[in-house]
Order: structure tokens, then C-alpha cells, then sequence
């Protein structure tokens, strides 16, 4: 594996090289807060930041995206792709939480039964510089209780860990390597090594929330009624907070949207909170209250996604707990079915 | 305050035991540093939960509207000679009631299916903008000692005026007493600066129309369509949101700047002399939208147009359910 050592001043600059020459989408301060988005002209990307607000798994899978085109004709309807050829994309500054929920999502959207083309067309042509949490962003953190590592490369291409003085870039995959040239020509020593060693280490005695996330999938296979599920939900204002700034929640709608004979077929973003979701066209909604779809979200990021994937469909990154507008903090949720 | 704590706990267990209500809504300590929680109470013994602080910031009136309607609901499936009231109480500042006499106007619930327990408000705690005063670093602690918070963040320790991270609906508050109470507990809270209440409109309305629509545009495009400001509204109670509807379909569901504009516009329009400034929609908000602007521009409107403030008494009528013969109706033939 490659490796190199950059002086702290000189990352900017190699993401604007980087920007020069392709689409890199980038932590930016907008307003009050931390978001991904493309970088545009003037946009000056964060390279010190706890986490942004909204998951970068908006870029391979967003809010909405049109499926396909349609025209109605004197020959029937004619058809055309979605959205516009996407091209070449560098996503920076990613946390390994996050790079971890690609992973997760591949198992989903890239699997051997089913391929997503619209999200692997997107995730194929983009690389992943990742920026490993030297110090845990936030007490809401817990991505050690989910397989995951604030000082992880899993589901990156490069690794960028800050050592105090320099970043030590590591370039994981071929993908990454392709990246090398902005990165100058200043090799790692065993040195570098061992202090990311120590850093990755101090990194994970930061983590100071602990869940018993893997323990409960025993529990939640044969809990599926319990007076628990009574208790969890009454708060809950059923928005979409939680499922739209999670980095792993994938549940999606297909809508037609058609206007004088002119229609698109989009995919939007669903949430197991919203009344509608899996509402049938008969009218009948098979989980008919908040404690259905509460149970929901819990069974399918601690039970169903092991059944599927033997993955927690959790990586730990705190936003839910922390944008909740009522608090309803999924560390004690899990923490208190292990005592079911 | 911890006086308040103590009378809020017994009155809530007398309440429960005398089942003078089926279930208590309040608030209890959340599990991050400086937040409170909505909380039920069923069980005499869990009022020990309750705390009323700056850190309660949800209008729990919603959550009054949601448990009679879901019991109303459940109570179709009983013989009527069977079927049983249920009783909710409610701890309750200002905006809180005002919402309350808002449903009772509107025939959501009646006076006897409510039990509304008073206290005096001082404004809460804007969290989103305790964050950017706290530098924009992790609160991992927190305390508040008199009238400054004080904060542990990542990066040292800060002292933070509580006036300062007030919400901007708590700082001109004109209700931050109850309208209406079956029970006070704490004496009267002074007056905030309601005579600076429409300022901030005043100075957005002398905007050219130019600047106000850029404004609104800018704001409508951080919107993600969680609809959490929909769902924490005591007023949005309808049983399907036009945005959920589907034949015909009001509104796109996709990230047009349009389709978002279109159910922010009607939410704002449908609460025209409904809005009671509670902030709940501002304050769960992920993304920061400036609603408050464009709902305190409406208020604005209906009280000059109808001298009405919603909610402000059960006397009232809501402005839009009454015609007055020297109703203003010049912005209809002449806008």
C-alpha cells in the first residue's frame, strides 16, 4: 500500500487541484451548518469539522432521482433514460462512519440477486478520501459498538489521518492510487506508522458511549411482541429527522410525476416514520401506528439487515440521536431491549 | 426552580392517583447534556420524572390533540353505552395553552378532556443556537447556574448567557403565562418585550420584493421535506397532510425548489390566524429553515387585519371562522 506524508497547509490545496479536475463533493460551512455538497466556485471545503450534517450517502443515493422519461405519442409512449451521465467524482473528507455505510449499502443496492444501476453507476466512478476521526467528534458517537473504528479505512480509497504536524494519506485501493499524483512525493516511514498506531488507539479509549448493539439480535428474534415496543414510540413526532440524515437508511418510493402527456418516474427517499410509509393502494396500512414503524426501524437495523447481510445496518455516527427533536436516542433504545 | 419540580411532581401524583387523568404529558431530563424530553406518565410513582426548565421546548399540545384523537379513534370499535373518556393533563406554558384553546375553538377536543396544569415560562433554549454559541463544538456537559449556562465542549469551557440563547419566539413573548389553567404551580413569570414583538417583521416587510423573495427562496432550498415542523405543530392536525394525498396529487414529492415551496406555502397559509409563535417547527428543524419569519409575518397580518391573536382566548373567535361587517377586505378588491 502506498503511503505518503503532506504538511497540514498543503491539504486545501490539493482538493482544490483535486476540484480542478473533477467533481469532488466536500464538507462546506453553509450558514450554521456542516454540509456535503458539490463543490462550486467560492465553496472552501472544511478540513477541520466534527461531522456534517447530512450523510454523504446522498451523493450515491439521494433524495430524489428520476428512473426514467416519458412521452406519450401517436405511437404509443416512447422512453429515455434517467437521470444525465454522471461522471468521475471524488468525495472528500468523508468520516469512516460514513465511508462504512457504503459498505453497508453495497450489500444492499450491490448484490448478486439484485443491482441497483443507478446507485453503482455513481458509487463505481467515485473515490473516497476519507478523514479518520482523531478525536471522536461527538459524545453521541459509538461506532466501535457497531464494527466500525473512528481510525478505519473499511470503505475507503485513501485515508487521511491527521498526526498533529502532517496527515499521513494511506492509499487503500487502486482506486485511491489513481489519486497519488496530487499528493507529492513525500513517502511514510515506519515512524508515520506507529504514530497512527498510537493516534487510532487514543482515537478508540475517546469513544465514550458503548451499546450492546450486537447482543440484541437474539432478543429481537423472538420479541416481536412485547409490551417494549409500547414504550418507545409515544414521543416520536413521526417526522423523517432520524431516516433522512442516517447514513444507512435506504428505504425508498417510486412516484410518477406526469404533466401533458410529458411524465418521469422518480425514486424519493422514504421513511419508516412517516404514517404513509408502506401504506397500501387499497388504503390498508399493515403497520398502522408509530409503534409498528418504531419497531420497524429497530428490527431493521438490528435483526432483519443481520438476517440478510450478517451486518448491523448501523455505523455508530450520532446524528440521530443528536438532530432527534425529542430525543428519542437509539443508544437507549438498544440498550434497554438487552434487558428484555 | 427546583421548588417548581417538587409541586409539578406532587400535583401530577395526586392528579394520577385521584385519576382525575388517564395520563400525564410532560417533560422529563433528556439523555444529551441540556435537553428535556416529552414525557407520559401513567404510573403515580414516574412523576418523580417531571422537571419544568428552560430545556422543555416542545409545545406539548399536540400531543394532547394525538392521544384524544387515537383514543376517539380506539373507542369506535366499543358499544357506545361503554365507551369511556379519556383524560389527558398537560403540563402547559403560554403557547402551550394558547394551542389547547386553539383546538378547543376549533371542537377538537372539549374543556372536561383536558386538565391543564399552568406553569410560568421565562423562554427555553434555542438549541441549534446554543450550538453555534458554543463555538459549534460537541456539548458534553452542562449546567445552568442562575442566568448563564455554562458548557464542556471539545474545546474548553464556556459561560453563556441564558438571554442569549433564548429562541427568538421566548425573547417577545406577549403569553408566558397561561391563558387558561385548571391548576398554576409557580407564581407569574415576568413580562418578556412583546412591544418588540413584530420589529424583526417590520424591518423584512420595508425589504424590496426583490430581497424578501430571495429570502424565501434561500430558506425553502435548506428544506429536506423531513416535515418535522409539520409533525411538531399542534395546529397541523389533519388526518392526511394535502402533501400526502394522492388523487389528485397536490404536490411533487421530488426536490423541485417548487414542489418544497408549494407545501411550505400552504402550511404557512393554513395557519393564518392559527399560529400561536410557540417555535416548535423552528426548533426541530434539522436543516434551520427561517420559518418563524414568514409565520410572524401572517400573525402580524391577522392581528392588524382582525385584531386577533390566535389562541389568546377561549371568548374569541378564530378570525377566518367569522364573518365582522367592518372586516377589512381591501387586500381582497385592492392587494
Amino acid at each position: 500500500m502506498e503511503k505518503r506524508l503532506i504538511k497540514k497547509e498543503a491539504l486545501t490545496g490539493i482538493i482544490g487541484k483535486i476540484a480542478a479536475d473533477t467533481t469532488v463533493c466536500a464538507p462546506v460551512k453553509v450558514e450554521d451548518n456542516v454540509l456535503f455538497k458539490v463543490l462550486e466556485k467560492g465553496d472552501e471545503p472544511l478540513v477541520t469539522f466534527a461531522n456534517s450534517k447530512n450523510a454523504p450517502k446522498n451523493f450515491f443515493f439521494p433524495r430524489s432521482e428520476v428512473m426514467l422519461r416519458y412521452t406519450r405519442t401517436t405511437k404509443g409512449m416512447e422512453f429515455s433514460g434517467g437521470e444525465k451521465e454522471v461522471g468521475e467524482a471524488v468525495l472528500f473528507g468523508v468520516r469512516p462512519c460514513d465511508t462504512r455505510s457504503f459498505v453497508l449499502l453495497d450489500m444492499l443496492f450491490d448484490q448478486e440477486k439484485y443491482k441497483d444501476p443507478y446507485y453503482i453507476d455513481k458509487r463505481q466512478k467515485t473515490t473516497i478520501v476519507s478523514l479518520a476521526c482523531a478525536h471522536p467528534p461527538y459524545a453521541a458517537c459509538f461506532c466501535t459498538s457497531v464494527d466500525g473504528h473512528p481510525v478505519s479505512s473499511a470503505g475507503a480509497d485513501v485515508l487521511l489521518v491527521d498526526l498533529g504536524d502532517q496527515y499521513l494519506a494511506e492509499f487503500v485501493t487502486a482506486k485511491g492510487e489513481k489519486l497519488l499524483k496530487y499528493f507529492g512525493d513525500a513517502k511514510a516511514d515506519t515512524a508515520a506508522d506507529e504514530k497512527k498506531e498510537a493516534i487510532a488507539a487514543q482515537a478508540e479509549q475517546e469513544i465514550k458511549s458503548h451499546i450492546p448493539a450486537k447482543a440484541i439480535k437474539p432478543i429481537l428474534d423472538v420479541n416481536f411482541e412485547h409490551p417494549f415496543w409500547n414504550t418507545i414510540y409515544q414521543k416520536c413526532l413521526a417526522c423523517g429527522t432520524c431516516t433522512f440524515l442516517c447514513p444507512t437508511c435506504h428505504c425508498f418510493d417510486i412516484n410518477d410525476e406526469m404533466k401533458d402527456g410529458d411524465g418521469r418516474r422518480l425514486r424519493n427517499w422514504d421513511s419508516c416514520m412517516f404514517p404513509m410509509f408502506t401504506k397500501e393502494t387499497s388504503g390498508h396500512n399493515p403497520r398502522t401506528s408509530q409503534k409498528e414503524r418504531w419497531r420497524q426501524r429497530a428490527m431493521h437495523k438490528f435483526k432483519y439487515y443481520v438476517d440478510n447481510f450478517n451486518a448491523i445496518a448501523c455505523v455508530g455516527c450520532g446524528r440521530c440521536v443528536k438532530y432527534c427533536p425529542v430525543n428519542t436516542d437509539i443508544r437507549k433504545i438498544v440498550a434497554d431491549i438487552s434487558k428484555l | 426552580m427546583e421548588n417548581i419540580d417538587k409541586k409539578l411532581r406532587e400535583e401530577a401524583k395526586r392528579l394520577l392517583e385521584e385519576k382525575k387523568v388517564g395520563v400525564l404529558v410532560g417533560y422529563e431530563t433528556g439523555t444529551l447534556p441540556l435537553t428535556a424530553t416529552p414525557c407520559f406518565i401513567t404510573n403515580p410513582e414516574d412523576a418523580e420524572k417531571l422537571v419544568w426548565n428552560a430545556f422543555c421546548t416542545q409545545n406539548l399540545a399536540k400531543f394532547v390533540h394525538d392521544l384524544i384523537s387515537q383514543h376517539r379513534e380506539s373507542q369506535k370499535r366499543v358499544k357506545p353505552e361503554d365507551r369511556k373518556k379519556k383524560i389527558v393533563g398537560v403540563v402547559a406554558r403560554g403557547c402551550t395553552t394558547r394551542s389547547i384553546v386553539l383546538h378547543l375553538q376549533e371542537r377538537q377536543y372539549g374543556r372536561d378532556e383536558v386538565v391543564i396544569i399552568g406553569v410560568p415560562c421565562t423562554g427555553y433554549v434555542d438549541g441549534k443556537r446554543l450550538s453555534v454559541l458554543a463555538g459549534g463544538d460537541d456539548i458534553r456537559e452542562g449546567s445552568l447556574e442562575g442566568d448563564q449556562l455554562l458548557v464542556k465542549t471539545t474545546a474548553g469551557e464556556k459561560r453563556i448567557p441564558l438571554q442569549d440563547a433564548l429562541a427568538g419566539n421566548c425573547l417577545t413573548c406577549r403569553f408566558n403565562n397561561p391563558v387558561l389553567s385548571d391548576l398554576m404551580i409557580g407564581a407569574q413569570a415576568p413580562p418578556m418585550k412583546p412591544e418588540q414583538e413584530y420589529t424583526e417583521i417590520e424591518a423584512f416587510e420595508n425589504l424590496p420584493t426583490a430581497e424578501r423573495w430571495a429570502y424565501f427562496t434561500k430558506e425553502m432550498n435548506k428544506c429536506i421535506r423531513c416535515y418535522a415542523c409539520r409533525q411538531a405543530c399542534p395546529s397541523c392536525y389533519c388526518n392526511t397532510c394535502f402533501v400526502e394525498q394522492s388523487q389528485p396529487q397536490w404536490v411533487g414529492l421530488g426536490e423541485d425548489a417548487t414542489d418544497t415551496q408549494v407545501f411550505q406555502l400552504m402550511r404557512l397559509f393554513h395557519m393564518v390566524g392559527r399560529c400561536v409563535d410557540c417555535g416548535s417547527c423552528v426548533s426541530v428543524c434539522p436543516m434551520g429553515v427561517d420559518l418563524r419569519k414568514f409565520l410572524k409575518k401572517i400573525d402580524k397580518d391577522v392581528f392588524e387585519l382582525f385584531e386577533n391573536r390566535a389562541g389568546s382566548s377561549l371568548e374569541d373567535t378564530p378570525p377566518l371562522s367569522i364573518f365582522k361587517e367592518h372586516d377589512k377586505e381591501d387586500f381582497i378588491f385592492n392587494p
